[in-house]
C-alpha cells in the first residue's frame, strides 16, 4: 500500500506534536484507541473560555502513518474553530483530504474520536465549574 | 469429544443446500472425492469447517486437523490428477487452494475465532466506526470499546518505549528504564496468555451451545451473547499484542 503525498508530508513533518497540562481547566484531553489494530491517539485542545474558540491543539499518536497524519491534520483543522465547529469535522473529511484508502478509514475514525473525546472532556470540566486541583501533570 | 472429519463423503443423506452427485459416476453426494469412484469433485461453496467435514466448533483437535490437511493435500495434488484431464486438474487446483486457506485459518486460534465471528456476521473492522457514527448522531461522547485504563496503560508504555529508543539512538543507556520495560514485558506476556485463556472459556461456551442444538442453528440471541464476549477479548488482545511486539522490538534494537 502506498501513502498519498499529504500523508507522507504529515508523517514526516507532523504538526503540533506534544502535550498540554491535563489538569488545566481550559484544556480538554481525548485518549482513544482503535480496537481494530490496537493503536492509540491522544489529542488535546486549549479553549478560550470567553469565545469557546480552540486556541491550541496538540497530539501524540502511536500508530500507523495514516493515524499520525489524521491526527496531525485534525490539530490543524480544529485550531481557530469554536468547539461546535470542531464537532462538525467528520472522519470522511479527513479521508478525502488525505486520500486514505478504504483499509485506512478506521485510522481517520480514530482522529474524529479523539477530537470528540477532547471536547467532551473540556465540556465536562466547564460543567463542574471548579478548577481541578492545579497540580501539573 | 473431538470431531473427526470425514474426508470422502459427508453422510449418506444429501444435505439440502449443497447436494452433489458425482459428475462421473452419478453416485451420492461427495465432498472432495466421490465416495464410490474416488474422482475429484468440483469445489462447492462451503465454509472452512464444513470443508473439513466438521461442525463449527472452536475447540478443535489441531493434530487431527493437520493430519487431514496433509492427507487431503496429497490426494488433491494437481499433479496426481494431471492425467485426469484439464477439468479435473482445475478442480483439484481450486480445491487445493481452498484447502490451504481453510487449514491456515482453522489451525490458528485467533484466526479461527475471527473466522467464526465473520460467519456469524460480526464486522470486526466496522465496530469502531459504527460507534462513532452513533456518537455523532446523538451528540453523546462515544464510549471507548476497551476500558480507559487499558488505553492509559498502552499510551504510557509507548511513551517509555519512545524514550528508550531515543536514549539508544543518542548512545545513552538508562539501566533503570531498561529494567522497568523488561518487567513490563513479563507482565504483558502473562496478560496476553490470560486473554487467550479467557477466550478459550468462550470457545467452550460456544461449543456446548452448538452441541445442545444438534446441528440446527442455536437461537440468535444466545449466539450473539457469546460472540460479543469473544469480540471483547479480541479487542483487548489487539492492544496487548502490539505492546508485546513493540516492547520486544525496543529491547532488542
Ligand atoms: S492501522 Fe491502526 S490506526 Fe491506522
Amino acid at each position: 500500500m502506498s501513502y498519498s503525498d499529504k500523508v507522507i508530508d504529515h508523517y514526516n513533518h507532523p504538526r503540533n506534536v506534544g502535550s498540554m497540562d491535563k489538569s488545566s481547566t481550559d484544556v480538554g484531553t481525548g485518549l482513544v484507541g482503535a480496537p481494530e489494530c490496537g493503536d492509540v491517539m491522544k489529542l488535546q485542545i486549549k479553549v478560550n473560555p470567553q469565545t469557546n474558540v480552540i486556541e491550541d491543539a496538540k497530539f501524540k499518536t502511536f500508530g500507523c502513518g495514516s493515524a499520525i497524519a489524521s491526527s496531525s491534520l485534525a490539530t490543524e483543522w480544529v485550531k481557530g474553530k469554536t468547539v461546535d465547529e470542531a464537532l462538525a469535522i467528520k472522519n470522511m473529511d479527513i479521508v478525502k483530504e488525505l486520500s486514505l484508502p478504504p483499509v485506512k478509514i478506521h485510522c481517520s475514525v480514530l482522529a474524529e474520536d479523539a477530537i470528540r473525546a477532547a471536547i467532551g472532556d473540556w465540556k465536562k470540566k466547564q460543567e463542574t465549574g471548579k478548577p481541578v486541583a492545579a497540580e501539573a501533570k | 469429544m473431538t470431531t473427526k472429519s470425514t474426508l470422502t463423503a459427508i453422510g449418506s443423506k444429501p444435505l439440502p443446500d449443497d447436494t452433489h452427485s458425482c459428475w462421473s459416476c452419478g453416485d451420492m453426494r461427495a465432498a472432495h472425492f466421490c465416495a464410490s469412484c474416488g474422482k475429484v469433485q468440483p469445489p462447492s461453496p462451503v465454509d472452512y469447517f464444513t470443508f473439513f467435514g466438521m461442525p463449527p466448533k472452536l475447540n478443535l483437535d489441531v493434530a487431527a486437523l493437520e493430519k487431514d490437511f496433509y492427507d487431503l493435500s496429497r490426494r488433491l495434488h494437481p499433479d496426481l490428477n494431471a492425467r485426469a484431464g484439464s477439468q479435473e486438474q482445475e478442480w483439484s487446483l481450486e480445491q487445493s487452494s481452498l484447502l490451504n486457506d481453510a487449514y491456515r485459518t482453522l489451525r490458528d486460534p485467533i484466526k479461527r475465532t475471527e473466522y467464526l465471528l465473520h460467519l456469524e456476521g460480526v464486522a470486526l473492522e466496522e465496530q469502531s466506526k459504527a460507534a462513532t457514527e452513533r456518537a455523532r448522531a446523538t451528540g453523546e461522547v462515544k464510549k471507548q470499546i476497551v476500558p480507559p485504563d487499558l488505553l492509559e496503560e498502552v499510551f504510557e508504555l509507548n511513551m517509555q518505549l519512545e524514550e528508550l529508543r531515543m536514549n539508544k539512538k543518542m548512545g545513552e543507556d538508562d539501566p533503570n528504564l531498561t529494567k522497568e520495560i523488561a518487567g513490563h514485558k513479563i507482565a504483558l506476556e502473562a496478560k496476553h496468555d490470560a486473554l487467550l485463556q479467557e477466550l478459550q472459556t468462550y470457545w467452550t461456551d460456544w461449543d456446548s451451545l452448538i452441541e445442545r442444538n444438534h446441528g440446527s442453528k442455536a437461537p440468535a440471541e444466545e449466539r450473539a451473547k457469546i460472540t460479543a464476549k469473544m469480540v471483547d477479548v479480541l479487542n483487548r488482545r489487539n492492544y496487548i499484542r502490539n505492546l508485546v511486539r513493540d516492547v520486544n522490538a525496543a529491547l532488542e534494537e
